[in-house]
């Protein structure tokens, strides 16, 4: 469960930009890790990409600094990890809602749809670094 | 991503290819703007290119069909692809936005 068999990392300034290249990096990994079920790949992605986009719109670099845009992404046999970096931000410990919002409203549906295609997610705050920890198991495992 | 537009008998079509995602979803507003701008307001987006779609992608969505029907109009969504299915589906939006089989079709029993 453990044997790390695909890894990709990405570091970069949070801009919009960088969101587009992530995608690339993920479409990259299954390349690589083919043998993940296209669901799970599917719903890793569409977790990965909110979550990313959230540091992109909601992280707030501290005075003088550059917020960054930190990923890790890791194929195990049956799990699949993300670790989502804020770097250099303004330390926020609140979490958005992960309720889904009224039918009209164009925004806040982000965490609900992250929780709905992890197993597990947990954040973890280090001085100027906020990482979320995103994991999936793979429904049919290798 | 790319958009294009064109205006069939009884309705515009919006084609997108490629990810709706943050950097597209202001795009994709613009695009549904200078439609519903001009006066059309029965407009359905072909999504058979789009092979991905956010939250971000899904508020623009949301935004361009309420734009439609302050017009007076309405906005359909057609030929989605399994990615934009589970959004959709995860988030209950398909309930408001009902994926058609075909453009031809979206607006075919009104």
């Amino acid at each position: 469960m453990t044997e790390v068999l695909a890894q990709r990392a990405y570091q970069a300034p949070a801009s919009p930009e960088a969101i587009d290249e992530l995608h690339t990096e993920l479409d990259r990994i299954w390349e690589v890790a083919s043998f993940v079920p296209e669901l799970d790949q599917m719903a890793f992605t569409t977790a990965v990409i909110e979550s990313a986009s959230n540091v992109v719109q909601h992280g707030v670099a501290v005075p003088g600094g550059e917020l960054r845009l930190g990923v890790t992404l890791t194929v195990m046999s049956s799990v699949l990890q993300a670790r989502i970096s804020e770097i250099g931000a303004v330390p926020s410990p609140e979490m958005p809602s992960a309720s889904l919002p009224d039918d009209d409203e164009e925004s806040g549906r982000g965490l609900a749809l992250i929780e709905a295609l992890m197993t597990t997610i947990t954040v973890e705050l280090r001085g100027e670094t906020k990482t979320w920890v995103l994991s999936r198991e793979i429904e049919t495992p290798a | 991503m790319r958009f294009s537009t064109e205006q069939k008998d009884s309705y515009t079509e919006v084609s997108g290819t490629g990810r709706l995602n943050m950097v597209a979803a202001p795009k994709l507003r613009e695009v549904v703007g200078e439609v519903v701008s001009a006066g059309n307001k029965r407009i359905v987006l072909n999504m058979l290119a789009t092979d991905f779609i956010d939250s971000s992608g899904l508020g623009a969505l949301i935004g361009c069909l309420k734009m439609a029907r302050q017009a007076g109009g309405d906005l359909r969504i057609a030929c989605v692809q399994p990615q934009v299915k589970m959004v959709l589906e995860l988030t209950s939006m398909n309930r408001v936005l009902t994926p058609h089989a075909t453009a031809e079709g979206a607006f075919s029993n009104d």
